[in-house]
Protein backbone atom coordinates (compact mmCIF):
# COMPACT_ATOMS: atom_id res chain seq x y z
CA UNK A 1 0.00 0.00 0.00
CA UNK A 2 2.90 2.18 1.32
CA UNK A 3 4.25 1.56 -2.14
CA UNK A 4 1.28 2.25 -4.36
CA UNK A 5 0.41 5.52 -2.44
CA UNK A 6 4.08 6.52 -3.03
CA UNK A 7 3.76 5.66 -6.37
CA UNK A 8 0.55 7.49 -6.97
CA UNK A 9 1.45 10.59 -5.41
CA UNK A 10 5.08 10.83 -7.42
CA UNK A 11 2.77 10.63 -10.51
CA UNK A 12 0.85 13.34 -9.01
CA UNK A 13 4.05 15.21 -8.37
CA UNK A 14 5.11 14.98 -12.19
CA UNK A 15 1.56 16.03 -13.50
CA UNK A 16 1.64 18.85 -11.65
CA UNK A 17 5.25 19.50 -12.70
CA UNK A 18 4.21 18.88 -16.65
CA UNK A 19 1.33 21.30 -16.42
CA UNK A 20 3.01 24.02 -14.09
CA UNK A 21 5.78 24.00 -17.03
CA UNK A 22 3.66 23.66 -20.31
CA UNK A 23 2.25 27.42 -19.16
CA UNK A 24 4.50 29.87 -21.19
CA UNK A 25 4.05 28.01 -24.58
CA UNK A 26 0.44 27.32 -24.34
CA UNK A 27 -0.12 31.08 -22.73
CA UNK A 28 1.65 32.21 -26.17
CA UNK A 29 -0.03 29.87 -28.10
CA UNK A 30 -3.77 30.59 -26.19
CA UNK A 31 -2.65 34.51 -27.28
CA UNK A 32 -1.98 34.27 -30.60
CA UNK A 33 1.18 36.03 -30.32
CA UNK A 34 4.69 36.18 -28.64
CA UNK A 35 5.96 38.82 -26.47
CA UNK A 36 9.69 39.43 -26.49
CA UNK A 37 11.54 41.97 -24.37
CA UNK A 38 14.19 44.05 -26.64
CA UNK A 39 16.15 47.10 -26.06
CA UNK A 40 14.89 50.83 -26.86
CA UNK A 41 17.50 50.91 -29.57
CA UNK A 42 20.67 49.19 -30.55
CA UNK A 43 22.14 49.75 -33.97
CA UNK A 44 22.55 45.74 -35.33
CA UNK A 45 20.94 44.38 -32.08
CA UNK A 46 17.02 45.65 -31.88
CA UNK A 47 16.03 48.86 -33.65
CA UNK A 48 13.16 50.37 -35.14
CA UNK A 49 13.20 52.13 -38.65
CA UNK A 50 10.74 54.95 -39.13
CA UNK A 51 7.99 52.43 -40.50
CA UNK A 52 7.53 51.04 -37.04
CA UNK A 53 9.62 48.01 -38.39
CA UNK A 54 11.91 45.90 -35.95
CA UNK A 55 15.35 44.47 -37.38
CA UNK A 56 18.04 43.30 -35.46
CA UNK A 57 20.17 40.00 -34.17
CA UNK A 58 17.96 40.28 -30.87
CA UNK A 59 14.72 41.07 -33.08
CA UNK A 60 15.62 38.11 -35.15
CA UNK A 61 15.87 35.42 -32.25
CA UNK A 62 12.39 36.80 -31.39
CA UNK A 63 11.16 35.94 -34.82
CA UNK A 64 12.77 32.83 -35.01
CA UNK A 65 10.58 31.18 -32.10
CA UNK A 66 7.32 32.86 -33.33
CA UNK A 67 8.49 30.77 -36.61
CA UNK A 68 8.78 27.68 -34.43
CA UNK A 69 5.44 28.41 -32.48
CA UNK A 70 3.06 29.74 -35.15
CA UNK A 71 4.94 29.31 -38.37
CA UNK A 72 4.57 32.75 -38.32
CA UNK A 73 7.77 34.87 -38.21
CA UNK A 74 5.49 38.20 -37.71
CA UNK A 75 3.53 36.97 -35.25
CA UNK A 76 5.78 38.95 -31.92
CA UNK A 77 5.26 41.63 -30.15
CA UNK A 78 7.79 43.81 -29.04
CA UNK A 79 8.12 45.48 -25.87
CA UNK A 80 11.55 47.79 -25.76
CA UNK A 81 12.51 48.12 -22.56
CA UNK A 82 15.15 49.87 -20.72
CA UNK A 83 18.24 48.33 -18.71
CA UNK A 84 16.71 48.76 -15.49
CA UNK A 85 13.11 47.64 -15.99
CA UNK A 86 14.12 44.59 -18.68
CA UNK A 87 14.20 42.20 -15.18
CA UNK A 88 11.32 43.20 -13.66
CA UNK A 89 9.23 42.80 -16.92
CA UNK A 90 10.65 39.30 -17.16
CA UNK A 91 9.95 38.23 -13.45
CA UNK A 92 6.00 40.05 -13.43
CA UNK A 93 5.60 37.47 -16.73
CA UNK A 94 4.96 41.23 -18.73
CA UNK A 95 7.02 39.64 -21.70
CA UNK A 96 7.70 35.56 -22.56
CA UNK A 97 11.21 36.01 -23.07
CA UNK A 98 13.78 38.73 -22.63
CA UNK A 99 16.34 39.20 -25.82
CA UNK A 100 17.99 42.55 -25.10
CA UNK A 101 21.88 42.24 -25.10
CA UNK A 102 21.76 41.13 -21.71
CA UNK A 103 24.98 39.56 -20.10
CA UNK A 104 24.78 36.16 -18.77
CA UNK A 105 26.57 36.56 -14.87
CA UNK A 106 26.21 34.13 -12.24
CA UNK A 107 24.38 36.73 -9.85
CA UNK A 108 21.43 37.61 -12.40
CA UNK A 109 20.93 33.15 -12.31
CA UNK A 110 21.25 33.08 -9.06
CA UNK A 111 19.94 36.67 -7.35
CA UNK A 112 16.86 36.95 -10.01
CA UNK A 113 15.76 33.85 -10.34
CA UNK A 114 16.05 33.79 -14.24
CA UNK A 115 18.09 31.77 -16.46
CA UNK A 116 20.17 32.10 -19.63
CA UNK A 117 19.13 30.28 -22.20
CA UNK A 118 22.10 30.06 -24.85
CA UNK A 119 24.75 32.63 -25.92
CA UNK A 120 23.54 34.48 -29.20
CA UNK A 121 26.52 36.31 -29.43
CA UNK A 122 29.81 36.79 -27.49
CA UNK A 123 30.44 40.35 -26.53
CA UNK A 124 33.48 41.66 -25.35
CA UNK A 125 35.53 45.01 -24.20
CA UNK A 126 37.83 45.89 -27.00
CA UNK A 127 39.52 48.67 -28.40
CA UNK A 128 39.13 51.40 -31.13
CA UNK A 129 42.48 53.04 -32.86
CA UNK A 130 42.96 55.20 -35.93
CA UNK A 131 44.49 53.21 -38.50
CA UNK A 132 47.18 55.56 -38.83
CA UNK A 133 48.82 54.86 -35.54
CA UNK A 134 49.77 51.09 -36.99
CA UNK A 135 48.70 49.78 -34.12
CA UNK A 136 47.81 45.78 -34.38
CA UNK A 137 47.13 44.24 -30.44
CA UNK A 138 46.29 46.01 -27.79
CA UNK A 139 49.16 45.24 -26.45
CA UNK A 140 50.80 47.99 -28.51
CA UNK A 141 48.82 50.63 -26.69
CA UNK A 142 51.50 51.38 -23.62
CA UNK A 143 51.54 55.09 -22.76
CA UNK A 144 48.51 56.02 -25.08
CA UNK A 145 45.66 57.66 -23.24
CA UNK A 146 42.44 55.93 -23.65
CA UNK A 147 38.62 57.48 -23.58
CA UNK A 148 36.19 55.67 -21.97
CA UNK A 149 32.25 56.74 -20.06
CA UNK A 150 32.92 56.32 -16.16
CA UNK A 151 31.86 54.69 -13.25
CA UNK A 152 31.11 51.43 -16.02
CA UNK A 153 32.98 47.90 -15.87
CA UNK A 154 34.60 49.19 -18.95
CA UNK A 155 37.06 51.74 -16.79
CA UNK A 156 37.46 48.80 -14.30
CA UNK A 157 38.38 45.70 -17.00
CA UNK A 158 40.92 48.21 -18.56
CA UNK A 159 42.95 48.99 -14.94
CA UNK A 160 43.01 44.73 -14.60
CA UNK A 161 43.80 44.36 -18.13
CA UNK A 162 47.00 46.99 -18.13
CA UNK A 163 47.52 45.62 -14.52
CA UNK A 164 47.60 41.90 -15.71
CA UNK A 165 50.15 43.00 -18.55
CA UNK A 166 52.55 45.22 -16.38
CA UNK A 167 51.73 48.08 -19.09
CA UNK A 168 51.07 52.17 -18.03
CA UNK A 169 48.35 53.64 -19.88
CA UNK A 170 46.91 56.85 -19.33
CA UNK A 171 43.08 56.92 -18.83
CA UNK A 172 40.17 60.06 -20.29
CA UNK A 173 36.84 59.20 -18.80
CA UNK A 174 33.44 61.01 -19.80
CA UNK A 175 29.81 60.80 -18.73
CA UNK A 176 28.73 59.30 -21.48
CA UNK A 177 29.57 57.42 -24.18
CA UNK A 178 28.82 59.87 -26.71
CA UNK A 179 30.88 62.40 -25.50
CA UNK A 180 34.12 59.87 -25.11
CA UNK A 181 33.35 59.63 -28.27
CA UNK A 182 33.76 63.17 -29.35
CA UNK A 183 36.82 63.13 -27.41
CA UNK A 184 38.62 60.08 -29.14
CA UNK A 185 37.33 61.99 -32.28
CA UNK A 186 39.05 65.34 -31.33
CA UNK A 187 42.31 63.58 -30.45
CA UNK A 188 42.05 63.64 -27.29
CA UNK A 189 43.01 60.12 -26.83
CA UNK A 190 44.66 57.57 -28.86
CA UNK A 191 42.16 54.97 -28.50
CA UNK A 192 38.13 54.41 -27.23
CA UNK A 193 37.54 51.99 -25.19
CA UNK A 194 34.02 49.79 -25.00
CA UNK A 195 32.08 46.87 -25.56
CA UNK A 196 33.24 45.51 -28.90
CA UNK A 197 29.64 45.51 -30.47
CA UNK A 198 29.18 49.13 -29.42
CA UNK A 199 32.30 50.21 -30.96
CA UNK A 200 31.42 49.57 -34.52
CA UNK A 201 28.00 50.71 -33.53
CA UNK A 202 30.21 54.12 -32.77
CA UNK A 203 32.64 53.89 -35.64
CA UNK A 204 29.55 54.34 -37.82
CA UNK A 205 29.15 58.06 -36.29
CA UNK A 206 33.05 58.79 -37.42
CA UNK A 207 34.01 61.11 -40.69
CA UNK A 208 35.41 58.77 -41.80
CA UNK A 209 34.81 55.08 -40.64
CA UNK A 210 37.63 53.66 -41.94
CA UNK A 211 40.02 55.18 -40.83
CA UNK A 212 39.69 53.56 -37.86
CA UNK A 213 39.92 49.64 -36.60
CA UNK A 214 38.71 48.03 -33.67
CA UNK A 215 41.99 45.72 -32.77
CA UNK A 216 41.05 41.88 -32.29
CA UNK A 217 41.78 41.89 -29.01
CA UNK A 218 39.04 41.01 -26.39
CA UNK A 219 39.54 41.56 -22.44
CA UNK A 220 36.37 40.93 -21.48
CA UNK A 221 33.85 38.10 -21.43
CA UNK A 222 29.87 39.97 -22.09
CA UNK A 223 27.92 36.52 -23.35
CA UNK A 224 24.55 37.76 -24.27
CA UNK A 225 21.77 35.96 -24.97
CA UNK A 226 18.45 35.16 -24.40
CA UNK A 227 16.69 35.00 -20.92
CA UNK A 228 13.28 33.29 -19.19
CA UNK A 229 11.93 32.95 -16.02
CA UNK A 230 13.55 29.39 -13.69
CA UNK A 231 9.70 27.93 -13.35
CA UNK A 232 9.32 26.83 -16.82
CA UNK A 233 11.91 23.68 -18.07
CA UNK A 234 9.80 23.35 -21.14
CA UNK A 235 10.08 26.93 -22.52
CA UNK A 236 13.99 26.88 -21.59
CA UNK A 237 14.10 24.04 -23.69
CA UNK A 238 12.41 25.84 -26.48
CA UNK A 239 14.25 29.34 -26.28
CA UNK A 240 17.40 27.46 -26.00
CA UNK A 241 16.99 25.14 -29.08
CA UNK A 242 15.44 27.72 -31.05
CA UNK A 243 19.21 29.14 -31.08
CA UNK A 244 21.15 25.44 -31.09
CA UNK A 245 18.70 24.88 -34.51
CA UNK A 246 20.56 27.70 -36.08
CA UNK A 247 23.59 27.01 -34.67
CA UNK A 248 23.69 23.97 -36.18
CA UNK A 249 22.08 24.61 -39.37
CA UNK A 250 25.02 26.83 -39.95
CA UNK A 251 27.38 23.99 -39.28
CA UNK A 252 25.76 21.82 -41.39
CA UNK A 253 25.34 24.57 -44.54
CA UNK A 254 21.57 24.63 -44.29
CA UNK A 255 20.34 28.14 -45.25
CA UNK A 256 17.07 29.97 -46.02
CA UNK A 257 18.83 29.92 -49.68
CA UNK A 258 18.93 26.34 -49.92
CA UNK A 259 16.14 24.91 -47.57
CA UNK A 260 14.55 23.49 -50.48
CA UNK A 261 17.25 21.62 -52.13
CA UNK A 262 18.23 20.44 -47.74
CA UNK A 263 14.96 19.66 -46.95
CA UNK A 264 15.64 16.19 -50.17
CA UNK A 265 19.07 15.58 -48.21
CA UNK A 266 20.09 12.12 -47.63
CA UNK A 267 22.00 13.53 -44.48
CA UNK A 268 21.00 11.74 -41.09
CA UNK A 269 22.07 15.29 -39.30
CA UNK A 270 20.27 17.42 -41.69
CA UNK A 271 17.07 15.18 -41.69
CA UNK A 272 16.57 15.17 -37.98
CA UNK A 273 17.05 18.76 -38.54
CA UNK A 274 14.47 19.42 -40.62
CA UNK A 275 12.08 17.23 -38.79
CA UNK A 276 12.24 14.53 -41.55
CA UNK A 277 13.48 11.91 -39.05
CA UNK A 278 12.79 11.21 -35.14
CA UNK A 279 9.97 13.20 -33.29
CA UNK A 280 12.43 15.72 -31.67
CA UNK A 281 9.93 18.68 -32.49
CA UNK A 282 7.03 17.05 -31.14
CA UNK A 283 9.25 16.23 -28.02
CA UNK A 284 9.96 19.71 -27.77
CA UNK A 285 5.90 20.35 -27.56
CA UNK A 286 6.37 21.87 -30.98
CA UNK A 287 5.68 20.26 -34.97
CA UNK A 288 8.51 18.16 -36.25
CA UNK A 289 8.93 20.90 -38.78
CA UNK A 290 9.87 23.61 -36.32
CA UNK A 291 13.50 24.16 -36.89
CA UNK A 292 12.62 24.20 -40.74
CA UNK A 293 10.53 26.73 -39.78
CA UNK A 294 12.73 29.04 -38.21
CA UNK A 295 15.38 28.57 -41.40
CA UNK A 296 12.76 29.36 -44.27
CA UNK A 297 11.02 32.73 -42.44
CA UNK A 298 14.20 33.52 -40.51
CA UNK A 299 17.20 32.26 -41.43
CA UNK A 300 20.75 30.32 -39.83
CA UNK A 301 22.76 31.82 -37.16
CA UNK A 302 25.34 33.09 -40.30
CA UNK A 303 22.56 34.41 -41.83
CA UNK A 304 21.09 36.13 -38.97
CA UNK A 305 24.40 37.56 -37.99
CA UNK A 306 25.93 38.76 -41.36
CA UNK A 307 22.23 40.33 -42.07
CA UNK A 308 21.76 42.42 -39.21
CA UNK A 309 25.90 43.05 -37.62
CA UNK A 310 28.35 41.57 -40.07
CA UNK A 311 29.07 41.90 -43.84
CA UNK A 312 25.26 42.65 -44.86
CA UNK A 313 24.83 45.37 -42.65
CA UNK A 314 26.61 48.84 -41.60
CA UNK A 315 28.18 47.62 -38.83
CA UNK A 316 30.47 45.17 -40.70
CA UNK A 317 31.43 43.13 -37.69
CA UNK A 318 33.57 40.23 -38.23
CA UNK A 319 32.35 36.90 -37.07
CA UNK A 320 35.32 36.68 -34.97
CA UNK A 321 34.50 35.02 -31.67
CA UNK A 322 31.15 34.32 -33.13
CA UNK A 323 32.04 32.09 -36.03
CA UNK A 324 31.31 28.56 -35.39
CA UNK A 325 34.13 26.49 -33.39
CA UNK A 326 35.18 24.91 -36.54
CA UNK A 327 36.00 27.84 -38.23
CA UNK A 328 37.50 30.13 -36.09
CA UNK A 329 35.41 30.91 -33.48
CA UNK A 330 33.03 29.64 -30.26
CA UNK A 331 29.71 29.51 -31.06
CA UNK A 332 29.08 25.81 -30.55
CA UNK A 333 25.73 24.21 -30.21
CA UNK A 334 24.80 20.75 -28.63
CA UNK A 335 23.63 18.12 -31.44
CA UNK A 336 19.85 17.55 -32.59
CA UNK A 337 19.31 13.41 -31.87
CA UNK B 1 49.08 27.84 -66.23
CA UNK B 2 47.17 31.46 -65.20
CA UNK B 3 44.32 31.08 -67.91
CA UNK B 4 42.26 28.81 -65.70
CA UNK B 5 41.78 32.18 -63.63
CA UNK B 6 39.06 34.82 -63.65
CA UNK B 7 35.84 33.67 -64.97
CA UNK B 8 34.89 31.61 -67.90
CA UNK B 9 31.34 33.00 -68.66
CA UNK B 10 28.37 34.50 -66.36
CA UNK B 11 25.32 35.47 -67.69
CA UNK B 12 23.98 38.77 -67.12
CA UNK B 13 21.92 37.64 -64.03
CA UNK B 14 21.07 40.71 -62.18
CA UNK B 15 21.83 43.76 -64.19
CA UNK B 16 21.84 45.68 -61.17
CA UNK B 17 22.87 43.98 -58.71
CA UNK B 18 24.28 46.27 -55.24
CA UNK B 19 28.01 45.45 -55.43
CA UNK B 20 28.07 46.60 -51.63
CA UNK B 21 26.87 45.44 -48.00
CA UNK B 22 25.55 41.99 -49.26
CA UNK B 23 25.58 38.71 -47.10
CA UNK B 24 27.76 36.04 -48.99
CA UNK B 25 24.68 33.54 -48.85
CA UNK B 26 22.55 36.41 -50.39
CA UNK B 27 25.00 36.88 -53.48
CA UNK B 28 26.36 33.97 -55.32
CA UNK B 29 26.83 35.72 -58.99
CA UNK B 30 27.19 39.42 -59.96
CA UNK B 31 27.08 39.15 -63.27
CA UNK B 32 29.87 41.13 -64.47
CA UNK B 33 31.89 39.48 -67.19
CA UNK B 34 35.91 40.21 -67.48
CA UNK B 35 37.10 43.52 -68.46
CA UNK B 36 40.53 42.97 -69.64
CA UNK B 37 42.01 46.57 -69.90
CA UNK B 38 40.14 48.27 -67.10
CA UNK B 39 42.27 49.99 -65.19
CA UNK B 40 40.34 50.50 -61.66
CA UNK B 41 40.99 53.57 -59.49
CA UNK B 42 41.90 53.56 -55.86
CA UNK B 43 38.55 54.86 -55.18
CA UNK B 44 36.95 51.20 -56.68
CA UNK B 45 39.57 49.42 -54.62
CA UNK B 46 38.85 51.25 -51.13
CA UNK B 47 36.38 47.80 -50.20
CA UNK B 48 33.51 48.23 -48.07
CA UNK B 49 34.10 48.41 -44.06
CA UNK B 50 32.96 44.44 -44.11
CA UNK B 51 35.54 43.42 -46.17
CA UNK B 52 38.18 45.42 -45.73
CA UNK B 53 41.31 44.30 -44.79
CA UNK B 54 42.13 43.70 -41.00
CA UNK B 55 43.05 42.09 -37.74
CA UNK B 56 40.54 39.81 -36.31
CA UNK B 57 39.83 36.93 -33.31
CA UNK B 58 40.69 34.10 -35.40
CA UNK B 59 41.16 30.69 -33.08
CA UNK B 60 42.88 27.99 -35.18
CA UNK B 61 45.29 24.65 -34.61
CA UNK B 62 47.19 25.75 -37.80
CA UNK B 63 50.68 27.52 -37.10
CA UNK B 64 51.12 30.56 -37.94
CA UNK B 65 52.15 31.77 -41.84
CA UNK B 66 49.34 29.31 -42.92
CA UNK B 67 46.73 31.10 -45.12
CA UNK B 68 43.08 29.63 -44.80
CA UNK B 69 40.78 30.01 -47.36
CA UNK B 70 36.63 29.68 -46.18
CA UNK B 71 35.20 30.28 -49.44
CA UNK B 72 31.73 30.30 -48.06
CA UNK B 73 32.71 33.25 -46.20
CA UNK B 74 34.52 34.64 -48.75
CA UNK B 75 37.66 35.43 -46.93
CA UNK B 76 41.34 34.54 -46.57
CA UNK B 77 43.22 34.35 -43.48
CA UNK B 78 46.47 34.74 -42.75
CA UNK B 79 46.89 33.25 -39.34
CA UNK B 80 49.36 35.00 -36.93
CA UNK B 81 48.85 32.91 -34.18
CA UNK B 82 47.68 33.79 -30.54
CA UNK B 83 44.16 33.58 -31.53
CA UNK B 84 44.55 36.54 -34.37
CA UNK B 85 44.92 36.54 -38.27
CA UNK B 86 45.13 39.18 -40.45
CA UNK B 87 41.43 38.36 -42.67
CA UNK B 88 41.05 39.88 -46.67
CA UNK B 89 38.26 40.19 -48.37
CA UNK B 90 37.89 37.62 -51.59
CA UNK B 91 36.30 36.60 -54.24
CA UNK B 92 35.83 33.26 -55.14
CA UNK B 93 35.01 30.26 -57.71
CA UNK B 94 31.07 30.82 -58.38
CA UNK B 95 28.87 27.47 -57.76
CA UNK B 96 30.44 24.51 -59.60
CA UNK B 97 33.44 25.76 -59.45
CA UNK B 98 34.43 25.37 -55.34
CA UNK B 99 36.82 23.34 -54.18
CA UNK B 100 38.64 22.74 -50.83
CA UNK B 101 42.45 21.07 -50.16
CA UNK B 102 45.73 21.31 -48.69
CA UNK B 103 48.18 22.63 -50.65
CA UNK B 104 51.64 24.60 -50.63
CA UNK B 105 52.15 27.55 -52.09
CA UNK B 106 54.85 26.47 -55.06
CA UNK B 107 55.76 30.37 -57.00
CA UNK B 108 55.34 33.64 -57.04
CA UNK B 109 54.39 36.20 -59.98
CA UNK B 110 54.48 39.93 -59.85
CA UNK B 111 52.44 41.44 -63.01
CA UNK B 112 51.40 37.38 -63.97
CA UNK B 113 50.36 37.38 -67.73
CA UNK B 114 47.24 36.20 -68.99
CA UNK B 115 46.26 33.42 -70.98
CA UNK B 116 42.53 32.48 -71.39
CA UNK B 117 42.29 29.19 -72.16
CA UNK B 118 40.55 27.44 -76.02
CA UNK B 119 37.07 27.17 -74.33
CA UNK B 120 36.99 30.52 -72.68
CA UNK B 121 37.85 32.16 -76.40
CA UNK B 122 34.72 29.94 -77.53
CA UNK B 123 32.66 31.53 -75.69
CA UNK B 124 34.14 35.13 -75.42
CA UNK B 125 35.88 35.50 -78.63
CA UNK B 126 36.67 39.20 -77.85
CA UNK B 127 38.77 38.25 -75.49
CA UNK B 128 42.72 38.50 -75.99
CA UNK B 129 44.96 35.30 -77.01
CA UNK B 130 47.65 36.68 -74.56
CA UNK B 131 47.89 40.11 -72.21
CA UNK B 132 50.80 41.47 -70.97
CA UNK B 133 51.05 41.64 -66.84
CA UNK B 134 50.07 45.31 -65.61
CA UNK B 135 47.11 47.53 -64.43
CA UNK B 136 44.46 46.50 -66.54
CA UNK B 137 45.02 42.74 -66.13
CA UNK B 138 42.47 40.48 -65.19
CA UNK B 139 45.33 38.71 -62.77
CA UNK B 140 46.22 42.30 -60.83
CA UNK B 141 49.38 42.89 -59.59
CA UNK B 142 50.75 39.73 -58.17
CA UNK B 143 49.21 35.76 -58.46
CA UNK B 144 50.52 33.18 -55.46
CA UNK B 145 50.17 29.78 -57.61
CA UNK B 146 48.43 27.09 -55.26
CA UNK B 147 50.96 23.87 -55.16
CA UNK B 148 50.36 21.94 -58.75
CA UNK B 149 47.05 23.05 -59.20
CA UNK B 150 45.21 25.48 -61.81
CA UNK B 151 44.36 27.43 -59.47
CA UNK B 152 45.85 31.00 -57.48
CA UNK B 153 45.38 33.75 -54.98
CA UNK B 154 45.92 37.21 -57.30
CA UNK B 155 45.15 40.37 -57.63
CA UNK B 156 42.11 41.69 -59.72
CA UNK B 157 41.34 44.90 -62.09
CA UNK B 158 37.54 44.41 -61.30
CA UNK B 159 37.86 45.44 -57.05
CA UNK B 160 33.69 45.18 -57.06
CA UNK B 161 33.56 41.36 -56.98
CA UNK B 162 35.06 40.95 -53.98
CA UNK B 163 32.93 39.04 -51.76
CA UNK B 164 31.13 37.28 -54.73
CA UNK B 165 31.11 34.08 -56.19
CA UNK B 166 32.61 35.30 -59.83
CA UNK B 167 35.79 32.94 -60.92
CA UNK B 168 36.67 29.91 -62.22
CA UNK B 169 38.35 28.52 -58.79
CA UNK B 170 40.91 31.10 -58.46
CA UNK B 171 40.57 33.44 -55.12
CA UNK B 172 41.69 37.15 -56.31
CA UNK B 173 41.60 40.00 -53.68
CA UNK B 174 42.01 43.70 -54.67
CA UNK B 175 45.40 44.90 -55.84
CA UNK B 176 46.29 46.87 -53.33
CA UNK B 177 45.21 43.65 -50.64
CA UNK B 178 47.76 41.21 -52.60
CA UNK B 179 50.18 43.75 -52.86
CA UNK B 180 49.67 43.70 -48.90
CA UNK B 181 49.82 39.90 -48.69
CA UNK B 182 52.37 38.80 -51.14
CA UNK B 183 55.60 39.97 -49.15
CA UNK B 184 54.06 38.24 -46.07
CA UNK B 185 53.41 34.69 -47.87
CA UNK B 186 57.12 33.12 -48.43
CA UNK B 187 56.79 29.84 -50.89
CA UNK B 188 56.29 26.70 -49.26
CA UNK B 189 53.51 28.44 -47.46
CA UNK B 190 50.54 26.30 -46.46
CA UNK B 191 47.38 27.40 -47.87
CA UNK B 192 44.00 25.27 -46.23
CA UNK B 193 40.75 25.52 -48.56
CA UNK B 194 37.60 25.29 -46.96
CA UNK B 195 34.08 25.21 -48.65
CA UNK B 196 30.62 25.08 -47.35
CA UNK B 197 29.63 21.38 -46.22
CA UNK B 198 27.27 19.53 -48.98
CA UNK B 199 23.75 19.02 -47.74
Amino acid sequence: MMLKHGVAALALIAFAATTASAQTLKAVQDRGHLICGVSEGLPGFSAKDDKGQWSGLDVDYCRALAAAIFNDATKVEFVPLSAEARFGALQSKKIDVLSRNSTWTMGRETSLNLIFAAVSYYDGQGFMVRKALKIESALELANKSICTKSGTTSELNLADYFRDNRLTYKVVTFPSADEALKAYDGGRCEALTSDVSQLYALRTELGTPRDHIILPDIISKEPLGPVVRQDDVKWLNIVKWTQFAMVDADEMGVSRRNLDQAMKSQKPSVRRLLGLEGDFGKQLGLTNDWAARILRLVGNYGEVFERNVGTGSKLGIPRGINQLWNKGGIQYAPPIR
Amino acid sequence: MTRFCVLLSVLLVIAAAPIHAQSPSDTDMLGLPDQPGYVPNPAEEQLDVAFERQPVFYRTTEPPGTIVISTSQRFLYLVQGNNRAIRYGIGVGRVGFQWSGVHRISRKKEWPDWTPPPEMIARQPYLPRWMAGGPGNPLGARALYIGKTVYRIHGTNQPQTIGHAVSSGCFRLTNPDIIDLFPRVPIGTKVVVQHASAL
